[in-house]
């Protein structure tokens, strides 16, 4: 292709961009890494697999689904061109063609995946659960995941929807969900620790705090909010009980020291973390005791003296240098004693007086003063100075006196309720109300009325009254109401005549505090903000002075302890910012979104029963009858139980908690929490979509009752159960009870073939008949009924895999769509009504133990959007649209789109479709193939020949994966003493970066010549060390690894020493096989680039023409004199009866015959191509990149020289005599048909008979397709015209299925058959007639016809067969060729070098072919685009000396790989000998287990090092059984 | 039926000392990836079995099986795919035939032949792998230590 003509840019680039990480978009990566792109494979989810990882088994073959997909995981991580990007979509996509730039947005996984080793123990410590992403919701997980065993990567995920409202509202950030999970979990300690992340005074916050928390939590849209503030005093105090472990002295690692005036919440909080940080902090405190407000401004039966004690010594232990009783009124003369920094949080403590009248009497007391007293007196009694206490306590004062307080804010209360408890007579609140209630809490107001306080809200205070002794007497006031003034103020209105007196001898004021401006004159450059409190840098809480630093009430007014808290954290970070960095900063939290939970969620949860509605769990407290002289405290807190309850209510909004348990368990530091979504853009030349599907989501035909009836589950839930590592290790269960179901009923198109959706969802058919299957397989009594409409059994060893679906397992088919399921309350059995079957046309019930809806596939919607925003076009559905006979282009050129995304289709189909795509960017970006890839690079290879054994050990702990459950150290000591080990040392992370490293050097340094690594497995990480090997200079195989971790620490993780005993053993085992190690060379062979492709079809060329498209020399060998093959039969197209509405290439869609035209006339036009007509391959030798074949032609042989070969040989139409072919010119095959209405014959009446011949042993795929096509083009043709469709099963699977439905629509009648009644052919009058048995009318009808047409399948040609046997490739049962594996191998033969493409490989559609023939293009270019193939390493070889030539290997070699050569001679100089050809080798040693005379080794597994590794778990088995 | 494994030398009278030692040969693909998601489901087992891995189980001569009874083993267990599976198309088929063959073999020369076992396991089967390595184990513990354990083999390495 000439790429500047066609518009394309002249820069190309060399990589290319894949989206969707399932099995197509796997398949498309490795085909275009291996040809030389660059790949970028992105992945919406946390991991690769897609739907297939899901699967239990895949039919036809029953293989495991994961053993399929995982070897391809494993090769997709380890490519060096590959880089998988997971949890990222494309925003955008610029450019054209061989130059786009994708904007990519990457999703916050919250754990680097560059660093994670997949260790899972975040996962065992998260206390979150969520329904399984994995599991279709059928078990829980937690919120730190992999999303599978074997996910690629292998780092694990957090699963977040934000941070949790309650987190969001609490001014410190408490992880409120978090320690709240931990409670659920019964994790009180953890939870504390979670707590004290943000918050050091707890137990202080557990009683007194605000809760803003409660305020915003999602519950209170339910019910009510949670009682987190109970819920965090009942962690606290049952923490608390245990005696208190003083925390060690924080590690200095400043020498700056920074003073903090006012030993409050703000203050300690701000010295803790300074301390924490490294720095030196001095608190100086006016007052004897620290603690502030919450010591000397709460009363005690709110928050008990010995709960702030313990919290500020767990501060002060720390290393605080306290100063009690010390003032400071200069801050010059702290910088003068050598402090770098000064917090002031003074708090505001100073009470205020109204300026009303009488303010000063005696017995006016301040509020501040009457708590501080208060709680001094009873510090100083406690400390036995009870005369001190006697000095200051307020008892005296108010014992038996009748007290007014002024004021209804909390403090108010608390100092009423204090009154209450010092004695007095009666404790009445005057409140003024100005906001028209009462300011305090409304738990505190409730509290304060129940032990006895009158409240009177709504008053205008005029004066103290006076008793004429100087001595209050009362407070004069008026009712009074408030409105707002012009200003906004409200201003009282008074009540006329309403003065009156509230009597009382003591009168204390409690309306408000005020800070003390002390330190801030005019020349300190401190700034008194409007309300008269410090004024701060709101950011960063420095004042004006550089240094100086403010925070807490002093800053803001009187606030809550939590808003103390909170700034005194800000402070520390701004402090610490400025000591290091000489700017006061704060870092900058990235803004994680609320993950508010809208009242629609909830509402929808409620209905489900996913939420129950239930109260909180109310607080115990003391009876009102004993509050009365005691401060005691009121609130008891929660017992266990009833924590666990209250706990129990919490809807875990933001999924993850945050509760950090993961990060303080990850020893790599692997997780963090504040990832945002990332934005980033490559460059790539072409783009290949692969989103996949979405099940069809089975609520919506509410009929069935998914979602209501627990035991009516979806098809992909069924698969999940029937996996081995699903829900139930592979135990089938019934979700309502957990028995095993006993009868099974699969209701098939459940979203497919129905009124919103006119298309076969094409893989339900066969994967009902699989499930069925397998069911019966684990519950061999099992009774299963499938419910269809027409099975769709049509690709290759379907049928038969049907069949032995009824006739094997006797599962039943019935055709009948069920209308609706209904469940039996009392067993929860499901009960379905259908038509008796045997006609006798009653409605018969059915009851079942459970009901599979096999959900059909559909187009996500955010793959719609997907399509939409990178500009391809899509379908109503959602399915992408492609190019007339380009069936991978998209409307965008460039990209491609591949698997379901543009038809729904099953595995094989989706992998030629990638295989397909990867071809098709190879033609278009082949100039700039191999600019962006790269080979890692190893220095030379040391000889370590004749060398003794020198062996280093690596022991690794895996964090304590490994370590917490066996004695490394006690490993690697023992290493020590095994024979030929120089070195072993023990290792945290043996995968991480530097370890990899010092590995390397190690073995370097020491001339090491064999290294093991204790480690996990070889299955994942091998790759990783013997590169590490080969960075020290050794050849790879001279690695071992023993898997201490998957089999032994974590398996026997009961018993220390059992599992230190077998790692041992273990190790020794390793050691004696490393030290038969051999360095094993691998070589590279020449590699022929140019291809052999047999036969001239559609398949053919289109292979012939992509090949030389990516620049490979071709070599096309045709048969017959023309090039065509069957495409010269085909005149009609799907679009030629609009059911199909493909984009014309160009804007214009052609027929069938103009693309043969095109095809031909771009073969030959085609340099790189060699066409040889009316040829025939005699003759082919060699192997893999280097055969010679022989091609016959009238003309002569020729031989030719290509690295590859595709067979594209096609299919021919069946004729044998079935229905009387041949005996009447009216009766035709299909294709005759065809060629009939295209010569332009319309005929009136048709009848056609489907399954002829062999096709009742397979299914030929194509041919209801064609017959439908045809019936439709003569109907639009002659709307008249009768045609009868004689069928067995409709099989158009797809957009085929629109067919059908048009078809039914224009008139075409369908009468159904089985093979126990035929249709009869006989001839009447000259006609045709078919005698049929109509199944409904129930009895025989003739029908008379112009033409019978016979849909016959396509058969291999004779020459196929030949054609095998001269390449040593497989054919199957039914003569086609056989695939290397019938599920993800669908091009190439199991011998490499040899690919098949077309109907060669089974009967195709045209476009089925174009893409099959991509594919083989690409399979076959990639290999043909490396310059040479590597060979060698683990592979078998034959000694010739001992061979007999028996011929034992050849008979059992599955790739042909033993031949015997006559140039070598075997025992007794006999000439021949067996010889293994090392590039067609797969190393599975069976040949050198078969060999009788041991004449083979299988390299890397030999017998003397099976032996030695044997051998050594015996020779110190003393030592392994001592545990 | 005589019993032959105590014909050669008599088992110790109680077996609670007894810590039997099994091998076994798994191949990479399947079974061996089975054992390694048993380990990561933390799916016991017990430590007796001492796992070599191999690429296919038809890769396992006669030969390797009856050295390591030689050597002293109290069990063998081969696991291969599920069968239709394997990897290489037919390793496990032969490595069937061959365990059959060895059982034969074992009968011979007084060994019970339910001391080698072979098990046809999938790469999605942990759980699995733990119950049968389990329950090979369990057969074997119950008949006892195997009469060759340090009887045959004195010397040190063969050649």
């Amino acid at each position: 292709m000439d790429v500047a003509a066609n518009g394309h840019p002249q820069e190309i680039t060399g990589a290319v961009m894949v989206v969707g990480g399932g099995i197509a978009g796997i398949q498309a990566s490795l085909d275009l890494a291996e040809s030389g792109y660059k790949v970028y494979l992105v992945e919406k989810r946390s991991a690769l697999g897609g739907h297939m990882a899901k699967l239990d088994k895949t039919f036809p073959t029953n293989d495991c689904a994961m053993c399929t997909i995982s070897p391809r995981l494993v090769d997709v991580a380890s490519h060096p061109n590959i880089e998988i990007l997971t949890d990222s979509e494309v925003a955008a996509l610029e450019g054209t063609a061989g130059a786009f730039t994708a904007t990519l947005r990457t999703k916050p996984r919250f754990i680097d995946t560059d660093v994670c080793n997949g260790c899972g123990k975040c996962a065992e410590v998260c206390p979150e659960t969520l329904p399984s992403l994995f599991d279709e919701g059928l078990c829980q997980q937690r919120a730190a995941y992999r999303l599978y065993p074997q996910a690629t990567p292998a780092a694990y995920a957090i699963e977040k929807r934000g941070v949790a409202p309650c987190r969001d509202a609490c001014p410190a950030g408490q992880r409120v969900q978090g320690y709240i999970a931990l409670i659920r979990e019964g994790r009180y300690g953890d939870a504390l620790r979670t707590i004290r992340e943000d918050n050091p005074f707890p137990g202080i916050c557990g009683r007194i705090c605000n809760h803003h928390c409660e305020s915003a939590c999602s519950r209170g849209k339910v019910d009510e909010p949670l009682n987190i503030r109970g819920l965090k005093r009942f962690v606290v105090d049952r923490e608390y009980a245990r005696p208190r472990v003083a925390p060690a002295p924080a590690e200095r690692r400043y020498t700056e020291r920074i003073a903090i005036i006012g030993a409050g919440p703000c203050g300690l909080t701000a010295a803790q973390d300074l301390l924490c940080q490294g720095y030196g902090v001095t608190v100086f405190e006016a007052l004897p005791a620290p603690g502030g407000m919450l010591r000397f401004g709460v009363p005690a039966h709110r928050l008990p003296a010995e709960v702030v004690e313990r919290e500020i010594q767990d501060i002060l232990d720390l290393g605080v240098d306290l100063r009690l009783n010390t003032r400071v009124d200069n801050l010059d003369e702290l910088f003068a004693l050598g402090f770098k920094a000064v917090l002031i949080a003074v708090g505001a403590q100073e009470g205020i007086r109204l300026p009303i009248p009488g303010n000063d009497l005696n017995g006016v007391i301040i509020n501040t003063h009457f708590l501080r007293d208060v709680r001094l007196a009873e510090m100083k009694r406690a400390e036995g100075d009870e005369a001190g206490a006697a000095g200051v306590d307020p008892r005296r004062l108010i014992e038996g006196k009748n007290v007014v307080v002024v004021g209804g804010g909390d403090v108010a209360v608390d100092v009423a309720r204090s009154a209450l408890r010092l004695g007095a007579r009666k404790v009445r609140m005057a409140v003024r109300g100005s906001s028209g209630r009462m300011p305090a809490g409304e738990h505190e107001q409730k509290a304060a009325r129940e032990e006895g306080i009158e409240i009177d809200v709504g008053l205008n205070f005029l004066r103290v009254v006076d008793d004429g002794a100087g001595h209050v007497a009362g407070l004069e006031c008026e009712r009074a109401h408030f409105e707002p003034d012009a200003n906004g103020r409200r201003s009282a209105v008074t009540v006329p005549d309403s003065k009156f007196v509230i009597p009382g001898e003591v009168l204390i004021f409690s309306v408000g505090q005020r800070v003390g401006l002390g330190l801030a004159p005019a020349d300190s450059n401190l700034h008194i903000s409007r309300d008269k409190t410090l004024a701060i840098d709101a950011e960063t809480t420095a004042t004006g002075r550089p240094g100086v630093f403010a925070a807490g009430d002093c800053t803001s007014g009187t606030a809550f302890a939590v808003q103390a808290i909170a700034s005194g954290h800000k402070s520390a970070e701004s402090i610490h910012r400025y000591l290091r960095e000489g700017v006061a900063k704060v870092a900058e939290k990235p803004a994680l979104s609320v993950a508010e939970m809208s009242q629609d969620d909830i509402d929808r949860k409620l209905r489900q029963r996913q939420i129950i509605r239930t109260p909180r769990v109310p607080m115990p407290e003391m009876t009102v009858a004993t509050r009365r002289g005691d401060f005691a405290e009121v609130e008891l807190g929660y017992s266990e139980e009833q924590a666990q309850a209250e706990a129990g209510r919490c809807l875990s909004c933001g999924i993850c908690s945050e509760c950090n348990q993961c990060v303080y368990v990850c020893g790599i530091d692997a997780i963090d929490h504040d990832m945002v979504e990332k934005t980033r853009d490559i460059h790539v030349g072409a783009v290949v979509l692969a989103p996949g599907y979405q099940t069809y989501r089975a609520q919506l035909s509410e009929e069935y009752g998914y979602g209501r009836y627990p035991n009516v589950v979806t098809s992909l839930e069924f698969e999940r159960l029937l996996s081995a590592s699903g829900p139930n290790n592979g135990h089938v269960r019934r979700p309502s009870d957990a028995r095993t179901p006993k009868r099974i009923a699969f209701l098939q198109c459940v979203g497919s073939r129905d009124q919103t959706h006119d298309y076969c969802s094409a893989v339900c058919c066969m994967s009902a008949a699989k499930e069925a299957i397998q069911a019966i397989e684990h519950e061999p009594d099992t009774k299963i009924r499938v419910f269809m409409m027409d099975t769709r059994a049509f690709s290759k060893g379907y049928e038969t895999y049907y069949r032995t679906a009824r006739e094997k397992y006797g599962i039943a088919y019935t055709r009948c769509r069920i209308s609706d399921v209904r469940e039996d309350p009392a067993t929860k059995n499901l009960v379905l009504r259908t038509w008796d079957r045997a006609g006798a046309r009653e409605m018969i019930e059915e009851e079942f133990d459970m009901v599979v809806l096999s959900v059909g596939m559909e187009i996500a919607p955010e793959v719609r959007d997907l399509g939409r925003r990178l500009g391809v076009e899509l379908d109503d559905y959602g399915f992408c649209c492609t190019v007339q006979f380009d069936p991978l282009q998209t409307s965008r050129p460039g990209v491609f789109a591949v698997g379901p995304f543009r038809e729904p289709k099953d595995i094989p189909e989706s992998l030629m479709d990638a295989s397909g795509a990867a071809a098709s960017i190879g033609e278009l970006l082949f100039s700039a193939r191999g600019t962006l890839t790269r080979e890692p690079e190893f220095p030379p290879e040391r000889d370590v020949s004749g060398e003794e054994t020198r062996t280093a050990v690596f022991v690794c702990h895996c964090g304590t994966n490994i370590a917490g459950f066996l004695d490394c150290g006690e490993v690697a000591e023992y290493a020590k003493t095994l024979p030929g080990v120089i070195h072993a040392e023990e290792s945290l992370y043996a995968c991480s970066r530097d370890s990899v490293s010092h590995i390397a050097d190690t073995v370097r340094e020491l001339g090491a010549n064999r290294l093991i690594v204790a480690s996990c497995t070889p299955l994942t990480h091998e790759s990783l060390f013997r590169d590490c090997a080969r960075g020290a200079g050794l050849n790879p195989f001279l690695v071992d690894m023993a898997n201490i971790r998957n089999q032994c620490s974590w398996v026997h993780g009961k018993s220390r020493g059992e599992a230190t005993a077998k790692a041992k053993g273990l190790v020794r085992m390793s050691a004696a096989r490393a030290a038969e190690l051999k360095p094993l060379k691998t070589g590279e062979m020449a590699m022929n680039s140019n291809a052999l492709v047999v036969g001239g079809g559609p398949a053919g060329m289109t292979v012939a023409l992509s090949l030389a498209r990516q620049g490979f020399g071709v070599h096309l060998v045709e048969k017959q004199p023309e090039l065509g093959g069957a495409l010269r039969q085909q005149h009609f197209g799907l679009d030629d009866i609009g059911v199909a509405n493909p984009l014309g290439r160009n804007g214009v869609r052609i027929k069938p015959q103009q693309l043969l035209a095109e095809l031909v006339a771009e073969v030959e036009a085609e340099p790189l191509i060699t066409v040889h007509r009316e040829t025939v391959l005699a003759k082919t030798s060699g192997f893999m990149g280097n055969f010679t074949s022989t091609l016959s032609s009238p003309d002569g042989a020729v031989q030719v020289q290509h690295g590859v070969a595709v067979l594209a040989t096609g299919g021919i139409e069946y004729r044998g005599e079935e229905y009387g072919y041949g005996s009447d010119p009216r009766i035709l095959t299909q294709s005759q048909f065809e060629e009939k209405l295209a010569a332009g014959e319309a005929p009136g009446r048709v009848v056609m008979i489907q399954c002829v011949g062999p096709a009742k042993r397979y299914c030929a795929r194509i041919c209801c397709t064609v017959a439908l096509k045809n019936a439709l083009i003569l109907k639009q043709r002659r709307p008249s015209a009768e045609v009868t469709v004689i069928y067995k099963d409709i099989r158009t699977y797809g957009f085929k299925e629109r067919l059908y439905d048009k078809a039914l629509e224009a008139g075409v009648r369908f009468v159904h058959y089985d093979d126990a009644r035929k249709p009869e052919v006989s001839s009447e009058n000259d006609r045709p007639v078919v005698r049929v048995f109509e199944e409904i009318l129930g009895k025989e009808m003739a029908l008379q016809a112009d033409y019978l047409v016979l849909s016959t399948p396509l058969v291999p040609p004779p020459a196929a067969r030949e054609l095998a046997s001269c390449l040593k490739v497989p054919i199957d049962a039914d003569g086609f060729f056989l695939e290397a594996h019938v599920k993800l191998r669908p091009v190439d033969f199991l011998s490499e070098g040899l690919y098949m493409a077309g109907s060669a490989h089974y009967p195709k559609s045209l476009e089925e072919t174009l893409v099959h023939a991509r594919a083989a293009a690409a399979r076959a270019g990639a290999l043909i685009s490396h310059d040479s193939i590597t060979v060698g390493g683990s592979i078998a070889e034959v000694d010739p000396a001992l061979c007999v030539g028996c011929l034992t290997c050849v008979r059992s070699c599955a790739y042909a790989a033993p031949r015997i050569n006559p140039d070598l001679c075997g025992v007794g100089g006999v000439v021949g000998a067996a010889y293994i050809e090392p590039a067609l080798c797969q190393g599975c040693g069976l040949c050198a287990a078969q060999c009788p005379a041991d004449a083979i080794q299988l390299k890397h597994y030999t017998d003397p090092q099976l032996r030695a590794k044997v051998d050594a778990l015996f020779e110190h088995s003393h030592e392994i059984r001592a545990s | 039926m005589t019993t032959p494994d105590t014909a050669i030398a008599s088992p110790p009278a109680t077996t609670s000392d007894f810590h039997p030692e099994v091998v076994a040969f798994c191949c990479r693909h399947c079974a061996y990836a089975a054992a390694d998601l048993a380990g990561g489901l933390r799916q016991p087992y017990p430590s007796a079995i001492k796992i070599v891995e191999l690429p296919c189980t038809g890769r396992i001569d006669i030969v390797n099986v009856l050295h390591a009874f030689e050597d002293g083993a109290d069990g063998v267990l081969i696991a291969g795919c599920v069968n239709g599976s394997c990897h290489y198309l037919r390793g496990n088929l032969y490595a069937r035939q061959r365990l059959d063959y060895i059982q034969a073999l074992l009968k011979e020369i007084g060994l019970k032949p339910q001391r080698a076992r072979m098990i046809n396991i999938s790469a999605a089967m942990g759980v699995q792998f733990a119950e049968l390595a389990s329950e090979h184990v369990d057969t074997v513990r119950a008949l006892g230590p195997s009469p060759l354990r340090g009887s045959v083999r004195k010397e040190g390495k063969p050649a």
